[in-house]
């Protein structure tokens, strides 16, 4: 079982590198192709399934910059893989290189246990949790924007700012049960 | 009608309620009228006979092998799906399920295509709730019956005769099956009347036995607006909003039977209160967010028949305020809160009565609108309907602005939508809504604003960063109009919202405001890094400030807070002129706010008190704002920027102490040459030293004015 390590190899020069990992390969393809899109800096996208990646290609995959687990809420599948991957990632990753991309989240049929679920897992990992509309394409454009918006600083290509930096400030945490603030 | 509140027995009340269908048969000829123009195009249809064959049919027809019975129903069924079934069919249909004539079985499978075209007769849905009284019925079966209800129920063409059984419908809420639907329907047919000891009583004894149910503590707290005294329970003001029954498969069909009708019908009436021609009014029940009509729910002639009742003015009626101020003491609300929203009269009423009930009801009406529409969604109808949320949620914030303020139900959604947010949908309804949220509580504010807006704001784009520091801005600005509004001189408490039961005291209410700052601040410094200093995003930052630097004197707030040097420093090096002049009129606006909060505390001795921190702070800021851009002592010891010498002498830039002054700023570098040429035409080599010079200096800051520099203007002389 061999793991992903975020400083194996050496960085490309102004590029960036992103590997999206989701179970039902719905979102990943649209969203991959809206990523190279961006012309400031070259954006390799990478696909899996699920971690860990296969060995053969292990020699020409170049450095992952950021690692992003796409989770359908509506089934329950998509969680568990992502939650299984994430043990192939090197502890590094976990300094603001991962991070949790939910798509559904609004779905009638979604229970609000699993929302929970995934966001104590974002929480107990510190990384951040974002929420994206895959159905629209205002929603794939602004996920693609705030993805390229963390892969940059996490590529390191942001002056004065780093990966663990950014998470600090965007890790997920729990919130109590919103639904009943005591206001009085 | 006395009589009938009190009926447990079937018989009774069937034959009361047979009574009734004959007289309000007649109320409702109008509508019978329209009925039979489209009756006679349907003329040879094959759905009349077989409509008949179910008002007909003897009791206890066997069902198996029916093949007639099979054929009028699926007849009946794609007439349903395909244009919904008229009011007569409704009644027929009803009846036919409800009494059970040929079992149980078929009863499901009727309701379930039981999808009204136009209204629904109310005394079908009596008739249909007196069988439920039979006890036959399955439970399962008087549960979906009851969802039907519930759904429809805005179509129902009068409620009257519904609350005059609200006695008998109150009955069900033993059952505990039954109990969440029942609670729903009493909700929405509570009127004060119908409050009474023995019902609270009975209420209570349930959520003693069920636990704090939130159907229970809904109904509970409408009955403790109508009668404060009778419900002693105390209720949280923000529960869980909306009874949870969502009829997603009734309500899809009335979405397509409703968008069919919707194009083929043509606009018949036109009342000057509402917001729609439409004759057929979508209700929000059936996933729709188009804003129901005002329609009273007053009949005329049943009102001229009982003299006891207080004579009631429905809303529709009115059309000028001077009408509505004549009338203001007997409004009837309309029987869809969701209407007022689009009636200016309406709101007006709403915003001098300060009517508690209808504003909970609204309330409600909006929570349980918000949530389905926007919180849990069906597939793909986020991407359907989008226009049609658009336009709700701009109808809302134009309400909101007409009210000035906002609903507590639209408060309690946007903190459970943020927390789930992609940032960009619906983005300029969502945040101006944001805007208006009331006051927070401190102890609150971190965990309902700011760890969503702060995770949102940091992964997302520029543009988002820009809107919501604009957003943040008018909010704030809210809430010191609110104060300044509110305010009581003598002692300080301030009751923020005369409609939600938050009083605040002013140092709670200072205590926000402050968090608010500080926060703004803090995502300001650190967008500002991670942006690169960007103009745009400064520009909104700068807009921030400007209302911060203010509050004592345009909003009377004691509380003055510097901004970070994290914005400051980034305004003052900025290679854009209007930051540097926009980041002196503040510090100028600070001044003044300073100097006359120090005046008045002279004065008054107790007024209040500025920390010496927040004076050391102004005054670190001016020094080096006058060292910088007039001394040209740009890294003198002491000053907040500072750097090695050595490393100074190794960057080769010459005379670095001026590299920031008004002539070698970057900002206005353009401006100092333009000035040389001007001042000495004949001058081949452009010496900008030159203008350091008292006399040529003076003119230039005159010339700098003149070109607009207005912040600068203010902030030289003050010095």
């Amino acid at each position: 079982m061999s793991s992903l390590k975020p400083f194996s190899k050496l960085p490309g020069l102004n590029t960036a590198n992103i590997l999206l990992v989701e179970s039902e390969e719905q979102f990943q393809q649209s969203l991959a192709d809206a990523l190279v899109e961006e012309t400031s800096v070259t954006v390799n996208v990478r696909l899996a399934k699920s971690l860990p990646l296969p060995l053969e290609n292990e020699e020409s995959r170049p450095r992952i910059d950021l690692v992003v687990f796409i989770i359908n809420l509506t089934s329950e599948l998509s969680f568990q893989s992502a939650d299984a991957s994430l043990k192939y990632l090197d502890p590094g990753y976990f300094l603001g290189k991962v991070c949790f991309l939910v798509t559904n989240a609004r779905n009638a049929s979604v229970p609000t246990e699993r929302l929970d679920t995934v966001r104590k897992l974002a929480a107990s990992l510190h990384c951040p949790l974002l929420f994206a509309e895959d159905q629209t394409p205002d929603g794939v454009t602004n996920a693609t924007e705030r993805l390229l918006t963390i892969l940059k600083v996490a590529a390191g290509l942001v002056p004065l700012a780093t990966a663990l930096y950014l998470s600090n400030l965007t890790q997920c945490t729990v919130p109590l049960d919103i639904d009943q603030p005591s206001f009085d | 009608m006395a009589a009938k509140q009190n009926a447990s027995g079937s018989a009774e009340s069937d034959q009361s309620s047979l009574a009734e269908q004959q007289t309000s048969r007649s109320f409702n000829r109008s509508v019978r009228v329209a009925e039979k123009e489209r009756r006679k195009t349907e003329a040879e249809d094959p759905f009349v006979p077989a409509l008949k064959y179910f008002s007909d049919v003897e009791a206890g027809t066997p069902l198996h092998g029916n093949d007639e019975f099979e054929r009028n129903l699926v007849l009946v069924e794609k007439v349903a799906y395909a244009r919904g079934l008229s009011p007569e069919a409704i009644s027929i249909m009803l009846e036919f399920a409800m009494s059970l004539r040929m079992g149980t079985s078929p009863c499901v499978r009727i309701l379930k295509c039981l999808i009204p075209a136009t209204v629904v007769p109310q005394e079908a849905v009596v008739r249909a709730v007196v069988w439920l009284g039979v006890g036959k019925i399955p439970i399962s079966t008087q549960i979906l019956f009851i969802k039907w209800v519930l759904t429809v129920f805005d179509m129902i063409d009068s409620k009257e005769q519904l609350r005059a059984v609200y006695g008998f419908i109150f009955s069900f809420v033993t059952e505990e099956n039954l109990c969440p639907f029942i609670c729903h329907l009493l909700y929405l047919l509570t009127r004060k009347e119908s409050v009474r000891v023995f019902r609270v009583r009975k209420l209570l004894e349930l959520q003693s036995k069920l636990g704090r149910q939130p159907f229970l503590l809904h109904l509970l707290s409408l009955y403790k607006v109508f009668c404060p005294e009778l419900v002693t329970l105390s209720i949280s003001s923000r529960m869980r909003s909306g009874f949870r029954n969502h009829n997603s498969p009734w309500k899809s069909s009335l979405i397509a039977v409703q968008k069919r009708n919707g194009s083929l019908l043509a606009s018949s009436d036109s009342l000057p209160l509402t917001i729609k021609d439409k004759p057929n009014s979508r209700k929000r029940k059936y996933g729709h967010l188009e804003l129901p009509v005002l329609n009273s729910l007053v009949n005329k002639q049943a009102q001229a028949e009982s003299p006891f009742s207080r004579k009631l003015v429905p809303l529709v009626q009115l059309s000028s305020f001077t009408q509505l101020l004549e009338n203001i003491h007997r409004i009837e609300l309309p029987a869809q809160m969701g209407s007022l929203l689009g009636s200016s009269l309406a709101l007006q009423y709403l915003d001098c009565v300060q009517d508690e009930s209808a504003l909970l009801r609204l309330n409600f009406w909006l929570g349980y609108a918000l949530h389905e529409e926007f919180l849990f969604c069906g597939d793909g109808r986020a991407s359907q309907n989008s226009e049609e949320a658009l336009q709700f949620l701009d109808k809302l914030l134009s309400t909101q602005h007409f009210l000035q303020e906002a609903f507590s139900s639209s408060e309690a959604f946007l903190y459970k939508f943020l927390s789930v947010w992609d940032g960009s949908l619906l983005r300029p309804q969502i945040l101006s809504l944001l805007s208006n949220i009331p006051v927070v509580p401190s102890s609150q504010i971190g965990r309902l604003l700011f760890e969503p807006l702060m995770q949102l704001f940091f992964t997302s784009s520029l543009f988002f960063k820009c809107g919501l520091m604009e957003c943040l801005n008018n909010m704030l600005l809210k809430w010191l109009t609110w104060h300044s509004v509110y305010a009581l001189e003598d002692d300080l408490d301030i009751s923020l919202n005369s409609h939600t039961s938050i009083n605040m005291t002013l140092s709670g209410f200072k205590d926000s405001v402050m968090e608010l700052v500080h926060f703004v601040g803090r995502l300001a410094s650190v967008g500002l890094q991670l942006e690169g200093s960007h103009s745009l995003l400064l520009s909104f930052i700068l807009d921030f400030y400007e209302t911060v630097c203010d509050t004592f004197l345009k909003y009377g707030l004691p509380l003055v807070v510097m901004p970070p040097p994290g914005v400051f420093y980034p305004a003052l090096f900025s290679p854009d002129p209007i930051s540097v002049d926009r980041l002196a009129f503040i510090m100028y606006r600070y001044k003044v706010n300073l100097t006359s909060a120090k005046s008045q505390e002279k004065v008054t001795e107790q007024a209040f008190h500025i920390s010496r921190q927040t004076f050391r702070e102004f005054n670190n800021y001016v020094v080096i704002m006058v060292n910088c851009l007039w001394n040209s002592k740009m890294f003198h010891p002491g000053m907040g920027v500072q750097l090695g010498e050595e490393l100074l002498l190794k960057s080769n830039v010459p005379q670095y102490s001026t590299s920031f002054d008004l002539v070698h700023h970057p900002a206005f570098l353009s401006y100092a040459v333009d000035f040389h040429l001007r001042c000495w035409p004949g001058r081949k080599d452009v010496d900008l030293d030159s203008i350091k010079h008292s006399k040529p200096w003076s003119w230039y800051l005159e010339y700098l004015y003149s070109q607009g520099y207005d912040g600068l203007k203010q902030f030289v002389p003050a010095l």
